[in-house]
């Protein structure tokens, strides 16, 4: 019994698809989110020039590992997270919002399947 | 004396910390060194301390990386040296005459000594 | 009982509570989870005190640190594994810690992140070396007390105040999906692990005979561990809180240390943010400085080495030589390019490992009569003892793969 569940853990290790990527869609999504956050709110003068250079360029560091990380880039979430990373640093809010937005649908219906 | 009376102190004795006369802590009962042997009685005549005494109560390759880390230094405390025993092993000398502190002081040799409140 | 030295103690037992690990894995657990998971921090932070008030009862009555006792209580061959095991969790828990000080310093200045852990890693050095160990205790708790912001901020953004008092009953959110139970019960794990990192019995304990406490002491030992702890897990369910009204509903799951201040910044602006930032910082220092000492009081009590830092740095040699080592290894760490994130959740899987090493000696040194006399654990300490026992035994078992199946609670 055990030597026929190694190669199908191995087969699970190996395997692509949305469901490994679902993990990575969230976390940009959650990125994508906080980035508009922080610009929103540097928008608003609540945050110290510093921070908000920092923070903005430690979340496009993070979502440009977690594409790397998808399994299918080119995917239609792949699409959306590396047309998130295009915008520049100081991108507005809401538009910011729109990509997480679209993400957190497919995140959503991934989930419900 | 009890058969079990000589082991049970041993092993109440063992990993004891030591302080000498002074207060000052010495470091702690590695090991101890018995005289007699089968049909005769066993005494204890000294504890031991330092890394060398943990030979015997560690497997050789734990002993091998003790060795290496830590050296086998093993210093000799006579009984005759011994005031009480209780939670800890107090001495009625001071540790320097017993050569307890060697390696704190080499040690302090590679400590700049200023700077400290 | 002196009671500007209690409140003082107290004021740094709140400063110093919060680390690096409890301050993500709040604000995650509370976008994630909302407020079910405020018990969890609530139950773990009884059972530190429990365990805390423990090992300054042991150090004030036996006047000998944890690990010498440990040793003499289970002997050569298994001490020298709970040492092993405990120096290892403790490191990667100072070397998330210095992570952590550089991200924040680069939050603060935009000066790079490895710069930073360098700089906070010699400044470290220097303030164990330079100041007397009072000093050091009361300088990081103290200034960590700016994290009030945080319950401040909780304050200004007008929370769910009877959601939140909900939270602090046992609960599982109902119609959670497996995948969101496994999530759940990880982070119920990781906070546990947060809280109750063995580092702070050995640092609690060995400061109490650096302070040189006697059984006149106990009753400060006991005040200082309930009211202290207690307060201080304010900071920690504050954050958690913050995060369930602002970040949860946003669609943001935390993923580096420097998005908890934006929390503070929403209400309070640049100066709210400075103030967070600042907090944080004061006490991860502080965590930074009590696991870095930990390690070295374990190493030098085990071995039989001069320790303390009511001595001077030359009369307690080899102890000096193990703390400065061990700070330097953890900035090698850092220094490797390693996430720091990373190191929180090897930092939290590491520690929850090892807890039953830790907690098993401290519970039956605590109950002893040879060593505790009158002062042995009376049946409260003995019931919650063990019962927190029992339940750090279960989770010890689940971490491992709990971490492996959630990706560290990613999902």
């Amino acid at each position: 019994m055990r030597r026929a569940l190694l190669p199908l853990l191995l087969l699970a290790g190996c395997s692509k698809g949305p469901e490994v990527d679902l993990q990575y869609i969230a976390e940009a999504r959650s990125l994508g989110f906080e980035w508009a956050m922080v610009n929103d709110l540097a928008s608003r003068g609540k945050l110290t020039p510093a921070y908000v250079a920092t923070m903005r360029e430690s979340l496009r560091e993070q979502l440009g590992t977690t594409a790397s990380a998808l399994t299918q880039p080119q995917s239609q979430y792949g699409n959306q997270i590396r047309a998130l990373i295009a915008e520049p640093a100081n991108a507005p809010a809401a538009k910011l919002r729109t990509h997480a937005g679209k993400l957190k649908q497919i995140e959503d219906s991934l989930e419900s399947n | 004396m009890k058969p079990d009376s000589l082991i049970k102190l041993v092993s109440e004795l063992l990993d004891l910390p030591l302080y000498d006369v002074d207060g000052k802590y010495c470091g702690v009962v590695d090991d101890v060194e018995l005289t007699g042997g089968p049909g005769k009685d066993l005494k204890l005549k000294a504890l031991l301390v330092g890394p060398g005494a943990y030979k015997g109560r560690l497997p050789g390759w734990a002993m091998w990386l003790v060795t290496k880390i830590a050296g086998n230094r093993i210093t000799r405390v006579p009984m005759d040296k011994v005031n009480s025993i209780g939670a800890a092993v107090h001495l009625e000398c001071s540790g320097w005459q017993l050569g307890l502190h060697k390696s704190e002081r080499r040690a302090a040799e590679w400590i700049p000594h200023e700077g400290a409140l | 009982m002196n009671p500007i030295e209690l409140t003082l103690g107290i004021m740094t037992a709140v400063g110093g509570f919060v680390d690096i690990s409890q301050v993500v894995f709040a604000a995650l657990a509370g976008s994630v989870f909302g407020y079910s998971l405020i018990w969890v921090f609530a139950l773990s932070t009884v059972g530190i005190i429990v365990y805390g008030e423990m090992s300054g009862r042991v150090a004030a009555v036996a006047k000998q640190p944890v690990f010498n006792l440990i040793r003499h209580r289970l002997g050569l061959k298994l001490g020298l594994i709970t040492l092993a095991a405990s120096l290892l969790s403790t490191l990667i828990t100072c070397a998330a810690e210095i992570g952590g000080l550089g991200l924040l310093l680069r939050y603060l200045t935009g000066a790079p992140y490895l710069l930073m852990a360098a700089i906070s890693t010699v400044t470290l050095m220097a303030c164990i070396w330079v100041l007397p160990f009072k000093w050091i205790e009361r300088i990081f708790g103290l200034l960590g007390l700016l994290m009030l912001v945080f319950v401040f901020a909780l304050t200004a953004i007008d929370p769910p105040w009877e959601k939140i008092a909900a939270g602090f009953l046992p609960q599982i959110p109902p119609s959670l999906s497996s995948k969101e139970l496994l999530n759940f019960s990880y982070f119920a794990v990781a906070i546990f692990s947060a809280v109750m990192f063995p580092y702070e019995t050995y640092f609690y304990s060995s400061g109490g005979i650096e302070e040189e406490w006697g059984p006149k002491d106990l009753r400060t030992n006991r005040i200082t561990s309930i009211v202290g702890m207690a307060l201080g897990s304010l900071l920690s369910i504050a954050i958690l809180a913050s995060a369930a009204q602002l970040f949860g509903p946003a669609g943001v799951g935390p993923q580096i240390p420097g998005s908890v201040a934006l929390q503070t910044a929403i209400p309070f602006g640049p100066i709210g943010l400075v103030l967070a930032l600042l907090g944080i910082l004061f006490a991860v220092a502080g965590a930074a400085i009590e696991t870095c000492m930990a390690n070295a009081y374990s190493i030098a009590q085990f071995f039989g080495w001069i320790w303390g830092r009511h001595k001077k740095p030359w009369e307690a040699p080899r102890f000096t030589i193990a703390w400065v080592s061990l700070l330097l290894l953890s900035l090698a760490i850092v220094l490797t390019g390693v996430d720091p994130m990373s190191l929180v959740q090897y930092a939290i899987v590491f520690s929850i490992l090892v807890l039953p090493l830790t907690y098993l000696p401290l519970m039956l040194l605590a109950d002893d009569k040879k060593y505790m006399g009158k002062h042995v654990n009376g049946r409260l300490a003995k019931v919650l003892g063990w019962l927190f026992f029992v339940m750090i035994a279960v989770m010890a078992v689940a971490a491992l793969p709990l971490f492996l199946i959630t990706s560290g609670g990613q999902g």
